[in-house]
């Protein structure tokens, strides 16, 4: 379980321990809330974000009706959550399985087959970041950060450094990212960025909370819940 | 929770639920016995590395097959408490550690146990001396070398000798000596392609070691090697320590190093049959990771891992032709550490029946 050192709300999120997963909250809902019509319906990939608080402003929406998950055990959690309408991508292939169906429909409308088109896969895309701060400058054109692929991920790529339009990251290590930038310009130990992950749904499934910040203000932490139900 | 022993659980491997990371309880204990075997009648030390398992139980075993110094070895401060909580004897963070209040989290800890740190710059080594001081706390302090691998660490000897005056003299610190940590260029290295490579690398801290030393300063410590070089290692006098974890759980980019046997894998079952040169498993991307490339299918044979996603995994062969919906498979992993760090507990398995379920608290400690 990730042990950050807790600040309040109401924090700078340059001051977050780093690395930090991040929602930037108002470009989420504007883009949350251009992306459904109140006409046709649609349902809302949490397994995305795998976080039940994501997941509740989206169904909110007028136009999002029920959420889709792809495992029973995610669907456990985000019935736990308070979610009744889920439906579950995977196919059921064993009797303890169908028997956790069964005791969760008790709870939940479960379907198995398409209904509504999914939708949510790109509405993180400009909204999600992972802050990180640089821990070593250990030869000129060449910056060590704390976020490598245990913190931004690496199945789909590496991440894209914000504010650094001249700058590579590769985040070739487990541990470290590795920042590739023009010799002439500085960056010092300590200096603080963000990472854009290639993958949302990667960045969700290495991070058990996502800071939900406005206006550079932290607003908001929430747990990723169902992380690991897989 | 003690862990291991047999006739805890006693449930069959064939009834777990799918996605599983399987831990064959034989072969951890045969990667385990191996170093610490050879570290036997001699003078250099294991420190198991906490990143490679995340899991105080697997590290309890590695020191209860002796051969190591006791501690751990870990990426994060935030790692490094877990096993701390544990019972470990001693910590050596092999990174650099930034920032006022991360640095008065590492205080913390260097309050309960001794506590070393890797520094490549005068600044981190003036804020870890402020921040020791405000903690009323001595640190131990290792310059990182870099050797081959152009991450962090110091690139010459003059830069070395320059930190080691700096911290020997800093206050509520304690220089204590070099580290490093190497990766072979071959991707798969002959035996002797290993020792050469291993030796140069090796060399080259060491020749950083004795600089300092020749500027007046005591080395104490000397913390080099990771797995593929736990026998490289083991022939220079002066390498106090090697950081090793990938040999415990392998992966099969170290299939080179054909003393160690692969101690994990990713249990999952068919969940459709596309046609009948293809399956679909319920492995995603997410529970076992893929930076380095797809996994490898251990068994059934026949089967070859074409793609996986956030959805499942798609396996092609003639070994569809002998699986039916529901059947299990088994894959092996390309990055060990990757993997574990998507599962907060495992299971041990001995002879198909899950013999005990091992906790991995430090997973997903990245702080």
């Amino acid at each position: 379980m990730q042990r950050p050192i807790e600040k309040p709300v109401g924090t700078r999120v340059e001051e977050l321990d780093t690395p930090a997963l991040l929602l930037d909250l108002e470009r989420f809902d504007d883009v949350a809330s251009q992306s459904v019509d109140p006409l046709t319906p649609v349902r809302v990939e949490a397994w995305i974000h795998k976080t039940p608080a994501i997941a509740h402003r989206q169904v909110a929406l007028p136009g999002a009706a029920g959420i889709a998950v792809r495992s029973i055990a995610e669907a456990e959690v985000f019935a736990a959550a308070g979610f009744d309408d889920i439906q579950i991508l995977r196919p059921l292939v064993t009797s303890t399985s169908r028997q956790r169906a069964e005791a969760l429909a008790a709870t939940a409308r479960l379907a198995f087959e398409p209904d509504r088109p999914l939708r949510g896969a790109d509405w993180f895309d400009e909204a999600v970041s992972v802050s990180t701060r640089v821990v070593s400058v250990p030869e000129p054109g060449r910056a060590i950060l704390d976020a490598g692929q245990k913190s931004v991920g690496r199945d789909f790529g590496d991440p894209i450094p914000l504010g650094y339009e001249n700058c590579t990251v590769s985040a070739g290590s487990a541990e470290h990212g590795i920042m590739a930038f023009p010799a002439r310009e500085a960056t010092a130990i300590g200096d603080w960025l963000r990472l854009r992950p290639a993958d949302m749904a990667t960045a969700f499934a290495l991070h058990d909370f996502v800071y939900a910040v406005r206006d550079g203000l932290l607003e908001a932490v929430w747990p990723v819940t169902a992380r690991g139900a897989f | 929770m003690a862990g291991h022993g047999p006739g805890r659980f006693l449930m069959r491997l064939t009834d777990v639920e799918t996605p599983a990371l399987v831990i064959d309880l034989d072969a951890l204990e045969h990667n385990i016995a191996v170093v610490a075997n050879h570290y036997r009648d001699k003078s250099i030390r294991l420190r198991p590395h906490g990143k490679n398992h995340k899991s105080p139980q697997v590290f309890a075993m590695q020191v209860d097959a002796g051969g190591t110094v006791g501690g751990i070895c870990a990426a994060k401060v935030s790692e490094a408490e877990v096993f701390v909580h544990a019972g470990a004897g001693n910590v050596l963070i092999a990174n650099q550690v930034v920032g006022e209040d991360k640095i008065a989290r590492l205080g913390d800890l260097a309050r309960r146990v001794d506590t070393t740190v890797a520094v490549d710059a005068k600044v981190q080594v003036e804020h870890l001396s402020k921040g020791a001081r405000e903690s009323g706390v001595v640190i131990g302090i290792v310059i990182e070398v870099d050797t081959s691998m152009r991450r962090g660490g110091v690139r010459t000897t003059q830069q070395a000798v320059a930190l080691a005056k700096l911290a020997a003299q800093a206050p509520n610190l304690r220089f204590r000596g070099v580290m490093s940590h190497q990766v072979p260029r071959r991707r798969t290295p002959t035996r002797e392609q290993r020792f050469s490579e291993g030796d140069r690398w090796i060399a080259r801290v060491l020749e950083v070691k004795r600089s300092i030393e020749a500027a007046g300063i005591p080395v104490e410590l000397v913390s080099t090697g990771e797995s593929w070089t736990y026998d490289v290692a083991a022939r220079h006098p002066e390498v106090d320590e090697i950081q090793g974890g990938t040999y415990a759980i392998m992966e099969v980019p170290y299939a080179y190093m054909s003393e160690f046997r692969f101690a994990a894998r990713v249990m999952g079952r068919v969940i459709d049959q596309a046609d009948a040169n293809t399956a679909v498993g319920d492995v995603t991307i997410d529970a076992i990771g893929a930076p380095n490339g797809v996994p490898t299918v251990d068994s059934p044979a026949g089967l070859t891992v074409v793609s996986i996603d956030h959805h499942g995994v798609v396996l092609k062969g003639d070994g569809v032709k002998g699986v039916s919906v529901g059947d299990p498979f088994f894959l092996l992993t390309h990055q060990q550490d990757m993997t574990m760090n998507r599962w907060d507990r495992f299971l041990g398995v001995r002879d198909g029946v899950v013999q005990s379920v091992i906790e991995a608290p430090a997973r997903g400690c990245i702080h």
